[in-house]
């Protein structure tokens, strides 16, 4: 296979960038993010991205059009959606799966957002298989193979000395040539495949979870829960989002998009004060409901690929995979009294 | 080792529970790893069982009295000597009695994690804490113990001495870079209890929800001085920073730029002694006015 030595990795980076906006996972000090690499930058590959691939074709804040209203006029200007030719580099197996739900999301059901279509139309996808999971990783249980990637472009391995790049798309296969001139053939083989720690098992739980909703079980499960959104912001799939005005001066201002937490008190807040989740209790349901039931209920797949970022980083715990374990456990009919199983 | 202290917070919780006289203990279990663990909210004798005191209870549990201010029974919580201060200051806030809890007291040799690079390391927000023991509770379940390294308590500051203003603020300017508004230091922090937050509130406009360095630098600044002299240190806010932003460093300055001003001063450990931004004197400075 097409390979260099980690030493060269940057000359392949520069190379592409002649061309393309490369996003890699760029190490920022203490967290690493998709971002636009430039010489100089350090790229992290040796562990996930703490902030979830899904920033590069659905960030964080995205500007939609800009406003102008005068006396009797209203003047709108459409921010051009993003349509520069990218290279996405070093995305995880999980992540690229994310992308898939996120697609379910943005682009089918008679609706194409066309923000994100732009960007996901012109990125070339080079995957990074992984050689060893973090211990909260469940990608196993989301029917991902942490080797393989399907959906990818390019999927790369690395062996600690080397990194090997396949083509699995005539897209690929030309971003393969342009680098051409430093590559050499090698085989680089990935480290063997080791048993995750973690495992979740979501046979059937769609359909009981449709029978739970105002089961006791949730009385007791989110009191640990501080309602901040850091599961949902570093989620891969969590995909809310709320629109915001930022008004200046004389009446001009501009309107982003912005992600949303099911977490906060004020989702789903509406303009008559009205809350339909007015505590931590009917927000923590609704993030486990949305992912374990009602994704699944309308697209057939659950909402979680198992990166398990949300585990590592939950300040109080919440762990999704014994969340899982304990619902399945759950016995549906009682319905008092069961403060929690496990 | 503060695992055999375990037994006897379950004989603590379970008594108080079989007594009733409280309706709800606060505690830690056993979480995703063995050198994790989690907040446990015990209702019932039985739910004791699930009870450890380990070198892993590194959550402040003063924080979940605000989710239960308003509950009318009493409520039992346990604390080590910077969740017992979080305790302290809440109450100085009244946000609720002293009658309202039951303090069982955890003298704390320190907390141990696993980092980034999964080594099992002392956990920074240890480092130079002066109150490992509860400074109030009504009940101890261990001995007392020594302070490791209080000397320590402003050693984050030292990085900054030979730095100029602009060196700081670009440094400070990458890591809001950085955040992304989660809001968990807020979410975790006992010494953020104002009804209405004006982050949660986003009507107000006070801030939006734009994530860039401006607005993420406003976020973090308005929540460093309006905890200013009511932060008791217990390091929560930058543990639960998903992307590791040195937030304590902020926290450590103003506490510092308050001895400086007012004396020695460290806030919650003196139920009787008022935040000196809080109180009057005659004496106090005032060359900044």
């Amino acid at each position: 296979m097409k390979s260099i030595n980690k030493q060269k990795l940057a000359d392949v980076l520069t190379q592409w960038s002649k061309g393309y906006a490369v996003m890699a996972p760029v190490d920022e000090g203490s967290a690493a993010s998709f971002k636009k690499w430039e010489e100089g930058k350090e790229v992290q590959l040796d562990k996930n991205s703490t902030i979830p691939a899904k920033n590069i074709f659905f960030p964080q804040t995205e500007e939609l059009y800009d406003y102008k209203a005068g006396k009797d006029s209203l003047e709108l200007a459409e921010a051009i959606p993003i349509k520069d030719e990218m290279i996405v580099f070093g995305i995880r197996p999980c992540d690229l799966m994310s992308l898939e739900i996120l697609d379910d999301l943005f682009l089918t059901r008679g609706y194409i957002d066309t923000y994100y279509k732009a960007k996901r139309d012109n990125a070339v996808i080079v995957s990074y298989l992984c050689g060893e999971p973090c211990r909260t990783c469940f990608c196993e249980s989301m029917g991902i193979d942490y080797q393989k990637a399907e959906g990818a472009d390019i999927t790369m391995c690395f062996d600690g000395e080397n990194f090997g790049f396949i083509a699995q798309t005539e897209k690929g296969e030309n971003l393969l040539k342009e680098i051409d001139l430093l590559t050499e053939e090698r085989d680089v083989k990935l480290s063997e495949k080791q048993e995750l720690k973690l495992k979740a098992d979501t046979e059937g739980l769609a359909e009981k979870l449709a029978l739970m909703f105002e089961h006791p079980y949730w009385d007791s499960a989110y009191e640990k829960c501080i309602g901040c959104g850091a599961c949902t912001y570093l989620c891969p799939t969590c995909h809310c989002f709320d629109i915001n005005s930022h008004n200046r001066a004389c009446g001009t201002g501009f309107k982003t998009r912005c992600w949303d937490s099911c977490m906060f008190p004020d989702y789903t807040l509406m303009a008559g004060g009205h809350n339909p989740r007015p505590t931590r209790k009917e927000r923590f349901r609704n993030r486990f409901l949305h992912k374990l039931q009602q994704f699944p209920e309308r697209y057939g797949k659950t909402a979680c690929v198992g990166c398990g970022r949300c585990i590592s980083k939950c300040p109080v715990n919440v762990d999704i995979v014994a969340i899982i374990s304990q619902l399945k456990e759950v016995d549906i009919n009682d319905q008092q009294g069961m403060d929690r199983v496990g | 080792m503060m695992n055999k202290m375990t037994d006897k917070a379950k004989e603590v919780a379970r008594e108080l529970l079989e007594k009733q006289e409280v309706d709800l203990v606060i505690g830690w279990e056993r979480g995703t790893f063995e050198d994790k663990t989690a907040p446990l909210f015990m209702k019932k004798p039985e739910d004791v069982e699930r009870l450890v005191i380990n070198e892993y209870i590194v959550n402040s549990l003063a924080t979940y009295m605000l989710h239960y201010k308003t509950h009318g029974g009493k409520i039992a919580i346990f604390v080590k000597g910077c969740d017992s201060r979080g305790i302290v200051r809440l109450i100085q806030d009244k946000q609720f009695t002293r009658e309202k809890v039951y303090l069982i007291g955890v003298p704390c040799s320190g907390m141990k994690e696993v980092n980034e690079n999964d080594e099992m390391v002392d956990s920074p927000k240890c480092d130079g804490c002066t109150h490992p023991n509860p400074v109030i509770y009504d009940v101890i379940i261990g001995e007392e113990v020594q302070p490791k390294n209080p000397e320590n308590r402003f050693k984050v500051l030292e990085d900054d001495l030979n730095k100029v203003v602009e060196e700081r603020w670009s440094s400070w300017a990458s890591e809001y870079n950085k955040c992304i508004r989660c809001y968990a230091c807020q979410r975790i922090c006992p010494a953020c209890n104002c009804r209405e937050c004006i982050f949660v509130d986003q009507s107000q406009e006070w801030i939006e929800r734009r994530v860039d360095e401006t607005e993420n630098g406003t976020y973090s600044l308005i929540r460093a001085y309006h905890i200013a002299g009511r932060c008791v240190e217990c390091g929560e806010c930058e543990r639960s920073c998903p992307v590791g932003l040195p937030i304590m460093k902020l926290n450590k300055r103003i506490a510092k730029d308050i001895e400086d001003l007012f004396g020695p001063y460290e806030a919650g450990v003196d139920i009787e002694q008022n935040s000196p931004l809080g109180d009057f004197k005659y004496d106090d400075p005032e060359e900044f006015m």
